[in-house]
C-alpha cells in the first residue's frame, strides 16, 4: 500500500511527536486502517491515505498538532464522518488527518437564548435530538444527517431540504473556536452577533477546511412549529412539476422543503423503501409547510390551488405523523436507492434560478441520452437546487468517463442559465476545475489572498478548492503584494 | 499626501461634465471638521476601477460615500484625499420577481429600492434608519438593519453576491446570484461590515421576501424590565412569528410616540393567520400581567422604531448627544438596559432600545458637558462589556472623540483583520485608519 507523503523518517517523527500531544490511543498508522480514511463519500474519484489519523480530544490538543505540523512544514486536514460529497476530507497529500469524532460533546444547551455549543465532533442528529424535548430544533438537515458532524456542517455550509425557509449552516452558526492553521486558537463570533470587525466566521464558514479548524460551535435553534403539514403532489412530468415550484414561491409561499423527484428516482424509491409514491407519475413534489396553524391552512389551499393550475394529477396530505415520516423517508433514501438501478452513481449538484428550472432539467435529460447514460433527478426545488445522479456501470468500458463528461456538461449547462455548480457539496477537489467557469482569474486571486492570510504555508487542506495549477498565481499575488507593502 | 493639480486634472478626464467636485462642492461631505481635497461622483463601475487605479498609483487616501448620514460612525480617517460618492451607480440592474432575487448598484438609496420592488409585491427586509437617505452600499458596508431582522435576518443572510472595487481598481464578483451557493470562499461576507476598507461595494444580489398582505403592531406596557424579558422570551422561544420584538425603555418609546415601557411585537401575514397569533399573543401577554394594545399607525411607529436613534423626533436635547450601539446575548436585552439607565443616573437624558431576538441594543445619550457625556458612555460600555457584549458610539460631538475609543476592545482574530486589510489594500488608501483596531 503506498503511504507516501512523508519520507519515512518524517512521519516518524510527526507520529512520535503527536503520540505526545494525543496519547497513542489517539494516534492511527496501521496501514489496513488508514484506508479507511482515503476518501470521503466521494468514491469515483482520486483516493490517497493519510500518513496518519490523530484523533484528539480537546482544542488544546488540536492546536499543537497543527502548531507541529506548521513547524515541520507538513500537510494537514480536518475530517468528521467523511459523509462530504466533493472529496474535501480526501488527504491528496497524505500528511496528517485530523479527525474529530472524539470531540463529540454538547457543551451547552442555552435554553433561554435559544443557542448550542457543541464539539466540532457532534453529530448533526444528535442535536436536534437532544433540544427537542424543549421545543426546539437545530435547522440544517443534510441527507446525512444521522452521521454527519457539525463541524463537517460549518466546513461544507451544508444545506439540507429544509434549508428552503431556514437557511443553510452559516445562517445557523452564531460562532466557533478555530484553531488557525499556525496552531493559534480565536474565539470567532458567539452568543452576541454584529461585533465590530470583518466577518472571519462568514468566510470560514464554507471555506471546505482550507483555513483552519473549528473545534467548538455555538448554533442558533430554533422553536418548533405549531403545525406541519407535508404534501405529496403528482405530476405527469418534471416540466410540470419544476414550474408548480415557481408558481408556489412567486404567490410569496415560502415552504419549509419543496423536493422534486423524477421517474427514475420514484422507481429506485420504491424498490428500496416503498415511501407510497405513485409508480406511474413522471414527477412527485414533496412539499412541507410549517408555521401557525392559521398560516399553515391558507398556504396549503395556495400550494393546491398552484398544483391544480398545473396539471397536478394528484394531491395528497399526510394525516398522520407515519404517513409524514413515510413520505420523507423515500426522499431521504433517495440517493441509497440508487443501489437498485445502478452499481455506481455519481451524485451531482448544482443551483439555477428557480425559474430556469424546467428548461436545465429538460437539459440534463437530453444530455443523458446523448452520453447514453442513465440519469435521475432529484432537487431541492423550492431553492433551484439540482442533484443530477448520474448511473455509473464500471463493467462497461467507458462508461465512468461518459459519467464524469455528462457531468462536466451538466455544470456548464447550469451556469450558462445563471446557476452556481454548488448549492451545498462544496468544491473540494471534484469541482476544482469548474470554479473557473464561474469566476474571473481575478475573483479567484482574492480567494487566494483570503487564503494566504489563514494560511501562509498553504499546509491546510491543500489541492482543495483552487483549480489545480493556479496554486502559482496565489505565491505570485503574495509576492506582489509584498512588495507593494514595502511601497507604502 | 496632497493632490497635485495633475491628479485633478487626470481625475477630471475619468469623471466628466462636473462630477469632480473642489472648493464649495466639498462642503457635503465633512468628516468631522475635516473636507476632502475632491471629491468624485463616477457614472459607472468602469469609472470607479479607472479613479482607483489612479488613486492607488498616487496613494492617496479615499473615503467611500453614499448617503453620507451614518458616516459619524468609526475614526478620522488618517488621511482624507477624497471622497468617492456612488450615488450616480443608482440602478436596480435585474429583478426576478419569480425567482425572488434582485441585484442593484451601490448607490440606489434604499427607499428608492424598496418601492420598485415593492410594485411587485417584494421587498427587501432590511429597515435600516433614514431610508430616504441610505444607499444599499453604505448600508451593506456599515451592516446596518433594524428591528426586522427577529424575522428576516440580518444582510448577512440576505446577500447572495456582490461586484466590488479593490483598491488598485481591480473589480471582482463574489458569490452568485441564486439562493443557495458553495462554491468557493463566501467572500462577500468579508465585505459586509467592512466600511470599505478591504473593497468598494459596487452592486449586491440579495434574496427578497414578499411583502406582506397585512401588518399590526402592538404595545405590551410592562411592570418592569425583567417581566418584558421574559415575555419577549416566551414570545420568541413560541410558534409565533414575529416580525419584531422591541424592548423599549420609556424615552425611546417617547421618541416612538408611545407612552411607558414594555414590548413593541408587530406580526404581519394574511389576515387570518395575524389574527390567529394575535389571539396567542393575547394569552401569552397575560401570563405576564398585561395587555397588547393595538398600535394604531403601525407603520409609523416601525418606521420609528427602525430610525431610532439616529432620527427620533422629539428626543430631549440638552446640548450634547451620543448615540451607540450594543450587543449582548438576546436573554441579556432588558437586564442591560436597566443597569445602564441605573449607572447613568436618574438625571441623565438617555433613551435604549433593544431588538430583543439579537441582543442588539441601541441607544441615545444627552449631557450638558462632555464629561457628563463621556461618564455616560463609559459606564455603558462597562455593562455591555461585563455581560460578555460590546459598544460601538456611532455618534458623538467632536469634543468628545480623544475621550473614548468608539470602537472599543478589538474582537479575537483582530491579527488576521489587520493581515487581511494588508493582503487586500497594501497601501493603506480605502477608507484608512477608519475601523476597529484602527484598520
Amino acid at each position: 500500500m503506498n503511504v507516501c507523503g512523508l519520507a519515512p523518517k518524517s512521519r516518524a517523527r510527526v507520529v512520535q511527536a503527536c503520540e505526545r500531544i494525543v496519547g497513542r490511543e489517539g494516534v492511527v498508522t496501521d496501514p489496513d486502517e488508514l484506508r479507511v480514511y482515503d476518501c470521503d463519500a466521494l468514491t469515483v474519484f482520486h483516493r490517497h491515505p493519510p500518513d496518519l489519523v490523530v484523533l484528539p480530544t480537546s482544542t488544546s490538543q488540536v492546536a499543537d498538532v497543527l502548531r507541529l505540523c506548521y513547524e515541520l512544514g507538513v500537510p494537514f486536514l480536518p475530517r468528521g464522518a467523511g459523509t462530504g460529497l466533493s472529496g474535501g476530507a480526501t488527504p491528496l497529500a497524505g500528511g496528517v488527518m485530523i479527525v474529530l469524532t472524539r470531540m463529540t460533546r454538547i457543551l451547552d444547551l442555552d435554553l433561554p437564548n435559544r443557542m448550542a455549543t457543541v464539539e466540532a465532533g457532534c453529530v448533526n442528529l444528535w442535536l436536534t435530538k437532544a433540544v427537542e424535548r424543549h421545543g426546539l430544533f437545530y435547522a440544517p438537515d443534510p441527507a446525512s444527517q444521522p452521521a454527519c458532524t457539525i463541524g463537517g456542517n460549518v466546513a461544507e455550509n451544508a444545506g439540507g431540504p429544509h434549508c428552503l425557509k431556514y437557511g443553510v449552516t452559516t445562517n445557523h452558526t452564531l460562532g466557533a473556536t478555530v484553531v488557525l492553521p499556525g496552531g493559534e486558537v480565536v474565539r470567532l463570533g458567539g452568543k452576541v452577533s454584529d461585533a465590530p470587525g470583518y466577518d472571519l466566521l462568514g468566510v470560514f464558514t464554507g471555506a471546505e477546511g482550507t483555513l483552519g479548524i473549528c473545534t467548538e460551535v455555538t448554533l442558533r435553534l430554533l422553536p418548533q412549529p405549531e403545525t406541519l403539514k407535508t404534501i405529496l403532489a403528482v405530476f405527469r412530468n418534471v416540466e410540470d412539476a419544476s414550474s408548480s415550484v415557481s408558481g408556489v414561491i412567486a404567490r410569496g409561499i415560502i415552504p419549509v422543503a419543496m423536493e422534486l423527484l423524477d421517474r427514475e428516482t420514484i422507481r429506485a424509491v420504491e424498490a428500496n423503501v416503498k415511501a407510497g409514491y405513485p409508480l406511474d407519475a413522471g414527477a412527485v413534489l414533496l412539499i412541507e409547510l410549517d408555521g401557525p396553524r392559521a398560516e399553515i391552512e391558507a398556504e396549503t389551499a395556495g400550494v393546491e390551488a398552484v398544483f391544480r393550475g398545473q396539471g397536478c394529477l394528484d394531491v395528497r396530505v399526510a394525516r398522520t405523523e407515519e404517513e409524514r415520516a413515510l413520505l420523507w423517508k423515500g426522499r431521504k433514501e433517495a440517493a441509497g436507492s440508487f443501489g437498485r438501478i445502478a452499481h455506481h452513481y455519481y451524485l451531482q449538484d448544482a443551483v439555477v434560478p428557480r425559474t430556469k428550472m424546467p428548461q436545465v432539467l429538460r437539459e440534463i435529460e437530453e444530455i443523458g441520452a446523448r452520453y447514453g447514460i442513465k440519469i435521475a433527478n432529484v432537487a431541492h426545488a423550492g431553492d433551484g437546487n439540482v442533484h443530477p445522479m448520474i448511473c455509473v456501470d464500471r463493467d462497461v468500458p467507458g462508461c465512468e468517463e461518459r459519467a464524469l463528461e455528462a457531468g462536466s456538461e451538466i455544470m456548464r449547462r447550469c451556469i450558462e442559465a445563471g446557476g452556481t455548480v454548488t448549492g451545498e457539496h462544496g468544491i473540494g477537489l471534484e469541482k476544482r476545475e469548474y470554479l473557473r467557469l464561474m469566476y474571473s482569474p481575478e475573483d479567484l486571486a482574492v480567494m487566494h489572498r483570503v487564503r494566504a492570510v489563514f494560511d501562509p504555508k498553504g499546509l491546510c487542506n491543500p489541492g482543495k478548492i483552487f483549480p489545480e495549477g493556479d496554486e502559482r498565481t496565489e505565491a505570485g499575488h503574495s509576492s506582489q503584494h509584498a512588495s507593494a507593502g514595502t511601497v507604502a | 499626501m496632497s493632490v497635485t493639480t495633475s491628479v485633478t486634472d487626470d481625475l477630471r478626464a475619468i469623471v466628466s461634465g462636473g462630477f469632480c467636485l473642489t472648493g464649495d462642492g466639498l462642503e457635503a461631505y465633512p468628516l468631522g471638521d475635516r473636507k476632502p481635497q475632491a471629491a468624485l461622483l463616477p457614472a459607472d463601475e468602469e469609472e470607479v476601477s479607472r479613479i482607483l487605479a489612479l488613486v492607488w498609483e498616487a496613494d492617496l487616501g479615499v473615503v467611500p460615500w453614499g448617503g453620507g448620514c451614518h458616516q459619524s460612525i468609526g475614526y478620522p480617517p488618517s488621511r482624507y484625499d477624497l471622497a468617492l460618492d456612488l450615488t450616480r451607480l443608482n440602478r436596480l440592474i435585474a429583478h426576478e420577481p419569480a425567482d425572488m432575487t434582485a441585484t442593484a448598484q451601490a448607490g440606489i438609496r434604499m427607499a428608492d429600492l424598496q418601492r420598485h420592488l415593492g410594485g411587485h409585491g417584494q421587498f427587501l427586509p432590511l429597515d435600516v434608519p433614514m431610508p430616504e437617505r441610505a444607499t444599499l452600499g453604505g448600508v451593506l458596508a456599515a451592516k446596518l438593519g433594524g428591528p426586522l431582522r427577529c424575522r428576516y435576518g440580518t444582510a448577512r443572510d440576505l446577500i447572495l453576491g456582490m461586484r466590488v472595487a479593490h483598491a488598485d481598481g481591480t473589480i471582482t464578483k463574489g458569490g452568485a446570484k441564486v439562493v443557495k451557493n458553495a462554491t468557493g470562499y463566501d467572500v462577500p461576507k468579508l465585505y459586509l461590515g467592512s466600511y470599505g476598507t478591504l473593497g468598494i461595494i459596487l452592486e449586491a444580489t440579495f434574496r427578497l421576501y414578499p411583502r406582506p398582505e397585512v401588518e399590526q403592531g402592538w404595545w405590551l406596557a410592562t411592570r418592569d424590565p425583567d417581566t418584558a424579558q421574559r415575555l419577549a422570551n416566551r414570545i420568541l422561544g413560541s410558534h409565533l412569528v414575529p416580525n419584531r420584538v422591541e424592548l423599549l425603555d420609556e424615552a425611546a418609546a417617547r421618541a416612538c410616540g408611545i407612552s411607558g415601557s414594555g414590548l413593541v411585537v408587530s406580526i404581519s401575514g394574511l389576515p387570518e393567520t395575524v389574527e390567529g397569533q394575535r389571539v396567542d399573543l393575547d394569552r401569552m401577554a397575560g401570563e405576564f400581567g398585561t395587555t397588547p394594545a393595538e398600535i394604531r399607525d403601525a407603520k409609523g411607529t416601525c418606521s420609528r422604531l427602525s430610525d431610532f436613534p439616529w432620527a427620533s423626533p422629539g428626543r430631549d436635547s440638552q446640548g450634547l448627544q451620543a448615540l451607540w450601539r450594543g450587543g449582548v446575548a438576546p436573554a441579556d436585552c432588558a437586564n442591560a438596559i436597566q443597569e445602564i439607565r441605573e449607572a447613568t443616573g436618574p438625571q441623565a437624558s438617555v433613551a435604549i432600545a433593544g431588538t430583543v431576538s439579537h441582543g442588539a441594543v441601541r441607544g441615545c445619550f444627552g449631557a450638558g458637558t462632555v464629561e457628563g457625556l463621556v461618564k455616560s458612555l463609559t459606564a455603558a460600555r462597562e455593562i455591555l462589556v461585563g455581560l460578555g457584549g460590546y459598544m460601538v458610539v456611532m455618534k458623538l460631538p467632536e469634543a468628545a472623540r480623544d475621550r473614548i475609543d468608539v470602537w472599543g476592545t478589538p474582537p479575537d482574530g483582530l491579527g488576521v483583520m489587520t493581515r487581511l486589510k494588508a493582503a487586500f489594500d497594501a497601501k493603506g488608501i480605502l477608507n484608512p485608519g477608519r475601523f476597529v483596531g484602527g484598520i
